[in-house]
């Protein structure tokens, strides 16, 4: 079985984020970039299914300029074994990078698609879903436990107030959640065997897609600094305040 | 007169001459602020005051002169010698007030201010400039700078920037007698003179107390990876150190034993970083940018068997997680009451005299368990015996007492420290001797007589 993993590269989620002076976008000068946590549980994911001896081939593909070429090979690293990057300049939407996807599946014909269930710089949480409905794949999103069983996929599913349990048919698609498992360290050796691993660039022209926009970002701003605290004397001042500054009580 | 109206009339003046809400004397504020980390004395001082100026200070000092009053300054009390400990009716004065930062002079990129600031407060003022202060360490959120001078704070990024003593442009200090001394002004070159400001830098409240610090600030480092390895043994880490030092830009090289690793993992439920299992394991910081120098690294030293695996950090978090195995040593292995000690000598001696302080503690004892941490780019280690649970505490604490003894011999024959970061303090004051000459200290004693011709600066701190 191929299990085919979309990697992002992103900001670092520890990375305190400012907006360009200009306000039209995030800095990204000096800043920390890293493969999007939902991703690497992906990877996470298929590499275990690798090691269990369910998938025959794992391949980790990410949509970018040349940089994200650095979070194909630390999926590489954590146990995929070849790598494609769709070459892209500059941001691409939701829609878009699921069609540069469906190209990739088209191409490659997995049984099973493991993507991240949202990028934590867009926040979108589109890609996996339009990847269903484009590739008419069925779709088991924010998975907390998968299990393959012959050609069929039970997906656990966070959804409130409980786990919902689905089962689909393969090639289908999953979308993971955060507790599907902790990703493992890159070892050394690993990261020095995923050098040599291969790793293949298409252009979206290879996969017949059109880059398009839809959006425009009009400006990036900080939120409100918080105003400091103050400190009452006494209970009705605090009520006082409450009442009439506040407006809560 | 009465011990008791002495003490009354003592309160009284210094109500006078700070003002009422700034002299504290209820038992739980005397407790609070007449300590320390160490938890091993019993606190009992007059009062606690807060100077809200430099004049307050000068006018507390030169009160304490003419009525022999003996002084404790006080900043963020984070310390690990007891240094900041009153335990015999002294006055603790205590920095919180001074806590301004005056001055941001972006041309000479430093920054002014009170005693009082905490190290937090300095590093987030320099992170808004776009700017590092890159002293850090576990308790840097209460830390304060003056006492940071104070002690000469160490930290975990000294490989790669040294000790507080680097950073400090410009000092103002209060001395026994009350005068103000304004030490290199922000100077970067002044060579008039013995330069006191280095005199006063881990001088543990002895000579005077800080006020007024002023910090050099710098260009942020870029993003960081973290490597951890496993190796072999003591002299495969200074191996590893040895070619880590001229491939890589490093900004820490820790280092810890497999029994500290295992501590840490049956106490948090974490899984082993690595899958090989170790005596030793080192954990290098260095510039993302040099992750392909790493790499190299890696492979040098592992076809010489100084390393049998590493992993890698991807991102920030994985670095910190990393960095969790090594930071939460101290705290985990608090629970078997450890005897400590943090040592230090020049790096090629590290292995011998770690391996002879092992030799002669397992001979005497081999019931005991002995961690190791510390930062070993440094030549500073942690050595911590641990209590058998079998053991009783007093026993226990008479065996450390004899064991302390060994270590400072070994420490001695190896010319090295007996205090690398943690200062003298009350706690190690009987050990200084293994460390520092009788012509050595007869010169400090002179010093302290030169600022504190009165006694009354942190005595019997350091020494008597």
């Amino acid at each position: 079985m191929k299990v085919l993993v979309a990697v992002k590269r992103v900001v670092d989620y520890n990375v305190k984020v400012r907006a360009k002076a200009d306000g039209s976008d995030v800095d990204l000068n000096n800043v920390k970039m890293s493969i999007n946590p939902f991703c690497e549980i992906a990877v996470e994911e298929a590499v275990r299914l690798k090691e269990a001896g369910t998938a025959t081939e794992v391949i980790a593909v990410s949509i970018g300029d040349k940089a994200c070429q650095e979070q194909i090979r630390t999926a590489l690293a954590l146990g995929a074994d070849r790598g494609i990057q769709v070459e892209t300049e500059g941001s691409v939407e939701p829609l878009v990078v699921a069609k540069l996807l469906k190209g990739v599946v088209e191409k490659e014909q997995p049984q099973l698609v493991i993507l991240g269930k949202q990028s934590i710089d867009g926040d979108n949480n589109q890609t996996g879903q339009m990847l269903g409905a484009l590739t008419n794949m069925p779709q088991g999103t924010f998975a907390s436990e998968i299990a393959v069983d012959g050609d069929k996929l039970s997906v656990t599913r966070e959804v409130d107030g409980g786990l919902q349990t689905l089962s689909l048919n393969m090639p289908a698609i999953v979308t993971s959640d955060l507790r599907l498992n902790e990703p493992r360290y890159a070892s050394l050796p690993n990261i020095m065997k995923a050098k040599k691993k291969p790793l293949d660039v298409y252009s979206p022209a290879d996969l017949g897609v059109e880059v398009t926009t839809h959006l425009t970002q009009v400006s990036v701003e900080p939120p409100a600094e918080r105003q400091a605290g103050i400190k009452v004397e006494s209970v009705d001042e605090l009520v006082d305040k409450l009442k009439n500054e506040a407006k809560v009580i | 007169m009465s011990h008791q109206s002495t003490q009354q009339q003592r309160i009284e003046a210094l109500r006078d001459l700070l003002g009422a809400a700034n002299v504290l004397i209820d038992q739980q504020s005397l407790t609070h602020f007449g300590t320390d980390w160490t938890r091993y004395y019993t606190p009992a001082p007059l009062a606690i005051v807060f100077p809200t100026c430099i004049a307050d200070v000068q006018a507390l000092v030169i009160y304490a002169a003419e009525h022999s009053l003996a002084l404790v300054p006080s900043g963020g009390r984070t310390g690990l010698s007891a240094g900041a400990v009153a335990t015999d009716g002294e006055l603790v004065v205590c920095l919180d007030k001074l806590n301004t930062i005056d001055a941001f002079n972006p041309v000479d990129g430093t920054l002014r201010c009170g005693a009082g600031v905490t190290t937090g407060e300095i590093q987030s003022f320099a992170e808004r400039e776009g700017l590092y202060y890159p002293v850090d360490f576990a308790s840097s959120g209460s830390s304060q700078i003056g006492g940071n001078v104070a002690t000469n704070a160490g930290g975990i990024k000294v490989v790669r920037y040294g000790m507080t003593r680097e950073w400090i442009a410009g000092l103002k200090v209060v001395t026994g007698t009350g005068e103000l001394l304004d030490l290199n002004r922000g100077l970067v070159k002044n060579n008039a003179g013995y330069d006191l400001r280095h005199l006063v830098i881990g001088s543990e409240g002895t000579l005077g107390i800080v006020v007024e610090v002023t910090v050099r600030l710098v260009n942020p480092p870029a993003p960081h990876s973290v490597m951890l390895m496993a190796c072999p043994s003591m002299p495969a880490i200074i191996e590893v150190l040895k070619a880590a030092r001229s491939t890589l830009t490093l900004n820490a090289f820790e280092f810890f034993s497999d029994k500290a690793l295992d501590k840490v993992c049956e106490a948090t439920g974490w899984q082993r970083p690595v899958q090989v299992e170790s005596p030793f394991y080192a954990l290098l910081e260095f510039e993302q940018s040099d992750a392909d120098a790493a790499q190299n690294l890696y492979a040098a030293v592992a076809s010489q068997h100084w390393a049998s695996d590493a992993v890698m950090s991807q991102s920030i978090g994985q670095a910190q997680q990393l960095w969790a195995f090594r930071e939460r040593i101290s705290e985990i292995i608090s629970h078997w009451v450890p005897y400590k000690s943090d040592i230090s000598s020049v790096i090629s001696k590290l292995p011998d005299m770690l391996a002879a302080i092992d030799e002669i503690v397992g001979r005497a004892y081999p019931e005991f368990e002995i961690v190791w941490f510390g930062h070993i780019g440094d030549g500073n280690v942690h050595l911590n015996v641990l209590k058998p649970e079998a053991l009783d505490i007093q026993t226990f604490s008479e065996r450390c007492g004899e064991v302390n003894t060994w270590v400072s011999e070994v420490v001695r024959e190896y010319g090295g420290s007996v205090s690398a970061e943690h200062g003298i303090g009350l706690l190690k004051k009987s050990v200084l001797p293994y460390s520092v000459s009788p012509a050595e200290l007869a010169i400090m004693r002179g010093i302290k007589a030169s600022f504190d011709p009165h006694g009354i600066m942190n005595p019997g701190k350091i020494f008597d």
